[in-house]
């Protein structure tokens, strides 16, 4: 066979669905952004010195004004970073959306569920790099949030023992110091991006394997309908590849012209432990969960909820069990992603508002509708079982 | 594509631009401080020519209290010790600038720890004088911007109640006090920002690689379309 056989084997006679849609390629833009990372940060860490008194400035001077092109490589990483975990939370709507964490693809969703989760603790770990304000008390914040289980209704004390040991053991201590920066440095630099490579990995094998799946919700027999098929390379591939190509231009647009969100201005003040900045968030990433856990008045309850919410998302091809797959042919699914989307996206702007009572109760009001979405998949699978045996087992 | 799945493929592309925009670019629902600069001195802020000016000015009237590292200006105290020439030149990396064609040493960058360890005596006094060590202001300007250093340093306790900083220019005695103060924060702009040369390289560097992948995506996509028309798929 040799190469020449693969790459037919692999592209050419490899079939995929004649109807895939605009939002199949945020997969491959993530794949894009991952490689994007990979190459930036191997530049930056370079140059970067994970110790606290010259974290700030190794940032901020050696690579942004010493090294030739590096404000580029740090400007790419930044930006890269913002939207690598957009493109994956457009993946994910998209994947709920068609319903592709439904079988033969329950593997593919919670593997790529693993790799949102480790993208998350990469993003995490990389916000403290470099040590400004917004670095450090951010950290500090999201540090913190385990310690709100001493909150507890029952068991105080053992709640409170689990809490404040995943806080310390996060910290590496009292304070954020030299320890947690190397942790973190540790964690970002080479740990986690092996973790991610190698669930990529995965979950790029399992995608072939299970076959990408359809737009319409059902499985295409590539040897009966032939018509409804079309070879991956080039049909796909350069209609991708220019999607790809269009998207490197609107990012490289942010990273020439527009780096005021991905570098924002409180974390160019280098980190002070005795200065507590007014207004302290984490990264729009993550002020979904933090809005939930704020909003909730029991600490310990919104601590639960937010991780539930997490535990519910990995569980979503349990919870829906319905033989019907895809929004576009099930209307109360469609209704009820709607309004998880836009409950999703008011919890991450009311994140950035001030915590007053209105908002709160706001934050209540889409943490519910977020619940409501998981709790209702497994009343709508019921009902769309009903439909699929009064047709006679056709979905 | 059925008008309904035209209708929905609409709504899901505004919802996620508009949710983007918001997150990203303006966002009307988050407090934020504006503070403007007069009109009357913003164009000396950005006028490159008042650099050198407000960094003497910078030198007489702010390093008796603030360093600026990464331009090589340290406290004036440290500046009278004879050491310090010589610590500069063994301890720290030289900060070149380009003039009249020539590259020439325009000061020193010192490491945070060697620069704190070397002041230390220094840096004690000042907290004991003002309660805390007065920051370097290597940063500021990305971190606080024009607007803000600009109101701050004309009124600091209008802007900062509280603040130890003083109020060192007083328009009511010296009338060139605003152009001072402009002039000053041009040059901790020209600090934090690159040199013009260097902007019209970024933005041309920029504008050829934006303008690169867009021409690559319609390269891609008519190629895309000619092939598949050849291979009866279109």
């Amino acid at each position: 066979m040799g190469l020449r056989g693969t790459y037919r084997e692999r592209t050419v006679e490899y079939k995929v669905p004649k109807n895939l849609t605009f939002p199949y390629v945020f997969g491959v833009l993530a794949l894009i952004t991952f490689a994007l990372q990979i190459i930036s940060g191997t530049i930056l860490v370079m140059y970067y010195k994970p110790v606290i008194t010259h974290a700030f400035d190794s940032v901020n001077y050696t690579i942004m004004k010493e090294i030739d092109f590096g404000w580029l490589f740090r400007h790419i990483h930044a930006a890269g970073a913002n939207f690598f975990l957009a493109i994956v939370y457009l993946h994910m709507f998209t994947g709920i959306y068609y319903n592709a964490y439904k079988k033969p693809r329950e593997l593919v969703w919670i593997v790529g569920w693993l790799i949102y989760f480790t993208l998350l603790v990469t993003a995490l770990t990389g916000y403290l790099l470099p040590w400004g304000q917004l670095s450090y008390w951010g950290t500090v914040v999201i540090t913190e949030i385990p310690t709100s289980l001493a909150d507890a209704p029952i068991l105080k004390d053992f709640f409170g023992a689990i809490g404040e040991t995943i806080s310390m053991w996060m910290k590496g201590g009292y304070r954020l110091e030299d320890l947690a920066l190397g942790r973190f440095f540790g964690l970002h630099v080479i740990l986690l991006p092996l973790l991610l490579l190698g669930l990529v990995s995965i979950h790029l094998f399992l995608v072939r394997a299970a076959g990408i799946s359809n737009p319409e919700g059902y499985e295409i027999d590539k040897e009966k309908e032939p018509e409804k098929v079309v070879p991956f390379h080039p049909y796909v591939t350069l209609k991708e590849g220019a999607i790809a190509m269009w998207y490197l231009a609107l990012f490289f647009f942010f990273v020439f012209f527009y780096m005021h969100h991905f570098l924002p201005p409180d974390n160019f003040e280098p980190a002070d432990p005795l200065k507590t900045p007014p207004h302290i968030a984490p990264e729009w990433y993550l002020l979904g969960f933090y809005e939930v856990f704020r909003s909730i008045p029991s600490k310990f309850w919104g601590f639960v909820a937010f991780n539930l919410i997490l535990l519910l998302l990995l569980l979503l091809p349990f919870l829906d069990f319905s033989p019907i797959k895809s929004a576009r042919r099930r209307p109360l699914f469609f209704v009820m992603f709607v309004v998880f989307v836009i409950s999703c996206m008011a919890l991450t702007i009311l994140g950035t508002m001030s915590p007053t009572p209105t908002n709160a109760k706001l934050g209540m009001f889409f943490t519910a509708l977020v619940f409501l979405f998981f709790l209702s998949l497994p009343v709508i699978s019921v009902i769309e079982w009903g439909w699929y045996k009064t047709k006679g087992g056709q979905a | 594509m059925s008008t309904g799945g035209m209708v929905k493929a609409i709504f899901f592309t505004l919802l996620t631009l508009g949710f983007f925009f918001v997150i990203w670019i303006k966002n009307p629902f988050a407090h934020k401080e504006v503070y403007e600069v007069p009109e009357e001195v913003a164009g000396i802020i950005w006028d490159p020519k008042a650099v050198s000016e407000g960094r003497e000015l910078f030198i007489q009237t702010c390093s008796s209290c603030h360093s600026v590292r990464y331009d090589g200006l340290y406290l004036l105290s440290l500046e009278a010790k004879p050491e310090w020439k010589k610590i500069l030149r063994t301890m720290g990396k030289p900060i070149f600038e380009e003039r009249e064609g020539k590259l020439r040493i325009k000061g020193y960058y010192l490491p945070r720890d060697v620069y704190e360890t070397v002041a230390f005596q220094d840096l004690e006094n000042l907290k004991a004088s003002f309660g805390k060590v007065p920051p370097d202001l290597s940063t500021i300007y990305l971190a606080r911007g024009p607007g803000y250093l600009y109101q701050f340093i004309m009124d600091p306790q209008k802007v900062l109640p509280g603040t130890f900083m003083p109020k060192l220019f007083l328009p009511e005695y010296d009338k060139e006090a605003p152009e001072k103060v402009a002039k000053i924060v041009a040059y901790l702009r020209s600090v934090s920002e690159p040199p013009p040369s260097e902007k019209v390289k970024r933005t041309v560097m920029g504008a050829v690689t934006v303008g690169y992948f867009l021409l690559m995506g319609f390269v891609l996509w008519f190629y895309r379309r000619r092939l598949l028309e050849r291979m009866g798929l279109h």
